[in-house]
């Protein structure tokens, strides 16, 4: 319902074709009819035929969301011995709420629940180990409660390594698949619930390899760096005994921007680790200062090569708009002289000028121009002089005949000027 | 009640044929979609089914041919995918989800169907599906999940709003705390993504601005900025991407010139190119629009190519609510406004 990329076809087909074609779907609905049937008879107990039912549809169509949310209540119902951990996010969704370890999450979401999800508790398999944590049930246990807790988690290690690598080479085929990712990221919270922290954090550690390769892959994958942002952000947590990793993950950006230039995901990341880098450094103003001076070295050294990249210049963007626009808001360079902010747009605006030398047909060095001029002028807080707007026109000019597209905007920029 | 685009004498009467929108194609095409049983496609999306008789009416109703599709089997359908839990899948053996519950009410809207969902639905009818969707709010951060399994993103806050607006049921809902969380997505480049820290993305931006506009916090966006990261997203093509040095689709010609709209710089991009790479995207004969220009046509494409059009006030069509993505009629008629 939704294809990219597909050429168009004449949708004719021949004999064998469509023959083929009608095999196939005769195929998908079996087993699709065979999962309603299970479903609905089963109240999602584990058994081994619906969870190779959803093995099977999956790989066909891993957009099946509720294969996925089967196969999540199999897992809890049966595949996974009870969490002696307690309650978090992604049991307590979506266990019965019998538990009584609802989090405040789970309360907002308790009607679904309760009513989409049997209580599937007293169906637990007759010796299965590391129970439901209950007292009585936990006295009960008594001393073998350590071997047992052992096993679980030996068990609970296999099912979740053998789950992530089930989805690994679907991830490879559908990058781009949400419920993928979204499977991946509910079992990765499984690991920690479910095994001892070590092992937790090292499945953890080697998803960040995982979506490192992802990104080799495709370098833009939305997908994959809001994964990063999620593996680094757990990663750092409390919970799984983290420390900061914001060096790393700058290199990274460092890394990945050097690779290549316009990968404005990468510089994005970039605009969002800096804050918390300083910070952490507990850097000084003068080497805030001097990391913001290399910072514009490096993207002004990208654009004296490519000036038509918009990356780098939303990027600049990102950086001057640390010099100029500091009333009310935290910046990187906090204490920054006013004498010094009108020199860092002034030296700006000189050099994208020099830019025109090599390259004067690139519509961004124009648009830079105009922007550093309007943002000096309200920096000072001042009307613009009659040479600013000499030669705002003169840029505007340029605009409109190198960007058309954007002439509704230039439009709007000369009537705010009074050109 | 209908608001159509009368024709302007412009550039677009001098368009060749083969880029006239092809109307009576098109409509042909969104009634085909539910007889395609013989291709392997129509058994794979059926998890998108409720979307996609959301997305085939609106280019209907846009069209001018809303009752292109029969309004009691369309209900019918709607009523027979709603859980006991009062959310909807997007087809009846399928789970409750917020995407399908959300195009569940925007369809019933556009049908004038809330009677039909009062009377059948589960439960209380409009109560019961706006406490689904309500209970799916994490109250501390103001954001949504899009079921019990927890996966929280700004097109799930967005379509709360949107289905709770229409049902008249926001109160059931924090909206100043949802409105902190999208404030809290915004990028220095003006845009907004999926959660906090998330790149900016053409239709995280749409469901973002889209919440804000719903919420009447239209106000709490940085205009300038975003409307000049999102006219860069028209490439010389025409066409817009979605992000920076990816390449046109279709569908964002919409998610671009919504959210422009909804701020008021719908002027600065190109109209004209724009209509060029929608219509160079259809197919004249058997209908529907795809990504780009030879691509195979799907529903979605054709609905947000259409949406687009009307967006830019091509002659002839209903005009469409940039908040919504439905036709204004449908709005002014619910909402009273």
């Amino acid at each position: 319902m939704s294809s990219h990329d597909i050429p168009r076809t004449s949708g004719f087909r021949t004999e064998e074709q469509t023959y083929q074609e009608l095999e196939k779907i005769k195929k998908y609905r079996d087993l699709e009819d065979q999962f309603y049937s299970l479903t609905a008879a089963n109240n999602y107990e584990y058994t081994p035929d619906l969870f190779q039912l959803t093995t099977k549809l999956l790989k066909l169509n891993p957009e099946y969301f509720t294969a996925w949310n089967v196969r999540r209540r199999l897992l809890i119902s049966g595949l996974l011995s009870r969490s002696s951990r307690g309650s978090s996010r992604s049991t307590a969704l979506s266990t019965s709420s019998s538990s009584g370890t609802t989090t405040h999450s789970s309360a907002a979401l308790s009607p679904s629940r309760s009513t989409e999800t049997p209580p599937s508790r007293e169906s637990q398999t007759p010796g299965r180990p590391g129970q439901n944590g209950t007292t009585a049930e936990t006295d009960k246990a008594g001393q073998d409660t350590e071997a047992k807790k052992a096993a679980a988690a030996e068990n609970d290690a296999n099912v979740i390594q053998s789950e992530l690598a089930f989805i690994f080479p679907l991830l490879k085929d559908y990058p781009k698949c949400y419920w993928i990712w979204n499977y991946r990221r509910w079992i990765l919270e499984l690991a920690i619930e479910h095994l001892p922290a070590a092992t937790a954090r090292r499945i953890w550690e080697e998803e960040l390899g995982l979506d490192s390769m992802m990104l080799t892959r495709d370098r833009r994958n939305y997908h994959a760096w809001a994964y990063r942002r999620y593996l680094v952000a757990k990663l750092e947590s409390a919970e799984l005994g983290g420390k900061s990793m914001v060096e790393e993950e700058f290199d990274y950006t460092t890394r990945m921007t050097r690779v290549d230039l316009s990968n404005f995901s990468a510089w994005h990341n970039r605009s969002k680790l800096i804050p918390r880098l300083l910070d952490e450094r507990r850097a000084s103003d003068v080497a805030r200062r001097a990391f913001f001076d290399e910072e514009l070295g490096r993207v002004k050294e990208g654009l004296n090569v490519g000036p038509e990249d918009q990356s780098l210049w939303f990027y600049h963007q990102f950086l001057m708009s640390n010099v100029t626009d500091y009333v009310g808001r935290a910046t990187i360079i906090p204490n920054l002289d006013f004498k010094d902010r009108i020199t860092y747009v002034t030296t700006e605006l000189d050099e994208i000028e020099e830019l025109l030398e090599d390259f004067d047909d690139v519509k961004w060095i124009y648009e830079a121009l105009m922007e550093y001029t309007l943002s000096l002028q309200r920096l000072q807080e001042r009307q613009l002089d009659a040479a600013e707007k000499e030669r705002l026109a003169v840029w505007l000019g340029k605009l409109r005949e190198l960007d058309p597209l954007r002439n509704g905007r230039w439009d709007d920029v000369a009537a705010d000027c009074k050109l | 009640m209908s608001e159509v685009h009368e024709a302007k004498d412009n550039k677009l009467k001098q368009l060749p044929d083969e880029l006239q929108l092809a109307t009576a194609a098109h409509v042909k095409y969104v009634q085909s979609l539910d007889t395609r049983v013989t291709e392997y496609g129509y058994w794979m999306t059926q998890h998108l089914r409720l979307n996609g008789v959301y997305w085939g009416l609106v280019a209907l109703h846009l069209l001018g041919h809303p009752e292109a599709l029969p309004r009691d089997e369309t209900i019918e359908f709607v009523l027979s995918c709603q859980k006991d839990n009062g959310g909807f899948a997007p087809a009846p053996n399928h789970d409750a989800h917020m995407l399908y519950t959300v195009s569940a009410v925007q369809i019933l809207a556009m049908v004038d169907g809330f009677d039909e969902l009062e009377r059948r639905g589960k439960g209380n009818g409009k109560a019961t599906v706006g406490k689904y969707i309500a209970d799916l709010q994490n109250r501390e951060t103001g954001t949504f999940a899009g079921d019990e399994w927890g996966e929280e993103d700004t097109r799930f806050l967005y379509g709360a709003l949107n289905a709770l607006s229409l049902l008249g049921l926001l109160d059931l809902v924090d909206v100043n705390k949802a409105v902190d969380y999208v404030v809290a997505c915004a990028n220095f480049d003006g845009g907004y993504g999926a959660t906090p820290g998330a790149e900016s993305h053409a239709a995280q931006i749409w469901t973002c601005v889209g919440a804000l506009a719903i919420a009447g916090r239209v106000d709490l966006i940085d205009k300038e900025k975003l409307a000049r990261w999102l006219s860069e997203r028209q490439v010389a093509n025409g066409g817009f991407n979605g992000r920076p040095e990816k390449t046109a689709d279709v569908c964002y010609s919409w998610f671009v010139l919504g959210s422009l709209e909804i701020i008021g710089r719908r002027h600065w991009i190109d109209g004209d190119a724009l209509v060029e790479f929608i219509l160079s995207a259809q197919d004249p004969e058997k209908g529907g629009i795809s990504d780009r220009p030879g691509d195979m046509v799907d529903v979605w494409h054709t609905c947000f190519g259409i949406a687009g059009l009307s967006a830019l006030g091509y002659p002839g069509l209903e005009a469409v609510d940039p908040r919504y993505c439905m036709p204004k009629s449908t709005i002014r008629r619910i909402l009273g406004e």
